[in-house]
């Protein structure tokens, strides 16, 4: 029988539910294989530790601490606490904010939609802004140019005073 | 909370020896269960749903502070070393074991069981330490039958090729 198969049989199932015909099987492989062996010895090891592990779970749980009930409760108040207190804070920090907001929205909807000026839409714009873009720019007013007769005597004037 | 507390801790302790660490994941359990308490629809039993609930919670805390050294002979203490030796000596069975044996055997069993991921660690004490049939293990943890019998034969080898290194290497 190869290694192999003998260490198939350890590890496929618990040892404790190993039959006999299983056992007889790994006993006559054992005898003639050191390695096999040494497995059989670890896995009787390895049986007997998680059955004392297993042993060691159950007398622990056995053993309750009278406040724990206290302190559960007490942690899930707090944790219920912190959840209430978050969303408290942040409408704290940005309630005043958002109302303004609202608030204004609400104003210039009503400005928009419910009261519109009637007057304004009939106004013309020209009425509206009496001085051109380059007037203003400029600050060059239609009055102040200078008309050709004005130009044409401020260059010969002198001249007539010198003949 | 007092009725079923008992089952909690016992999930708890499969995979904490620690009391206090137990006493955390117990707690994490119960507000959990407190928080999904409207997803129970009464389907199943109370008790079933807590453990399932115990089960991923001590799994998850597990893979958080996830450290699975390899248990090599140079980190046995005196004892540990002892008592392989007088087990690997003794016929199987392990009899006449006094106070201090046992003792020295749960810290063995402890350092054994690091070694292996949660999921594999838990199939093994459940199946192997617990004689809890693998129906039972598929039906708390939500694996199938398959899962739960490939990772029970994956510890089984792991834990005693741990165990077989450290008798080799010790004699």
């Amino acid at each position: 029988m190869r290694d192999n198969h003998i260490t198939e049989i350890l590890d496929n199932k618990p040892l404790a539910s190993i039959n006999e015909t299983e056992l007889a099987t790994i006993r006559s492989h054992v005898a003639g294989c050191a390695s096999c062996e040494r497995a059989y010895e670890a896995a009787q090891l390895s049986a007997l530790l998680i059955k004392e592990r297993a042993d060691e779970a159950a007398q622990n749980s056995l053993v309750a601490n009278p406040f724990f009930q206290t302190r559960v409760m007490a942690a899930w108040r707090e944790r219920r606490e912190a959840n209430v207190s978050a969303l408290r804070r942040l409408w704290n920090s940005t309630g005043a904010l958002v109302t303004t907001m609202a608030a204004t929205t609400a104003a210039l909807a009503v400005l928009a939609f419910v009261a519109p000026s009637s007057e304004t839409i009939n106004q013309p714009t020209a009425v509206l802004v009496p001085y051109s873009a380059e007037s203003v720019v400029l600050d060059q007013s239609d009055n102040d140019q200078v008309t050709d007769d004005q130009v044409l005597n401020a260059i010969y004037s002198d001249d007539d005073e010198g003949r | 909370m007092r009725r079923y507390s008992p089952r909690v801790f016992h999930v708890a302790h499969r995979f904490f020896r620690d009391r206090s660490q137990a006493e955390e994941a117990a707690q994490e359990t119960f507000l959990k269960a407190f928080a999904q308490l409207k997803s129970f629809e009464g389907r199943g039993s109370m008790e079933g749903w807590l453990t399932r609930i115990a089960t991923n919670t001590c799994l998850n805390l597990i893979r958080t502070a996830s450290r699975r050294p390899e248990l090599v002979t140079a980190e046995l203490s005196e004892d540990e070393t002892d008592w392989l030796e007088k087990k690997a000596s003794e016929s199987a069975g392990g009899h006449h074991r006094d106070a201090e044996d046992k003792v020295v055997a749960r810290d063995l069993a402890e350092r054994l069981l690091e070694g292996l991921s949660p999921e594999d660690r838990l199939a093994l004490t459940m199946i192997d330490g617990e004689e809890a049939s693998v129906s039972d293990v598929a039906e708390m943890t939500g694996w199938s039958e398959s899962k739960v019998k490939v990772r029970a034969f994956r510890a089984r080898k792991k834990a005693r090729e741990a165990l077989e290194k450290l008798l080799g290497r010790n004699r």
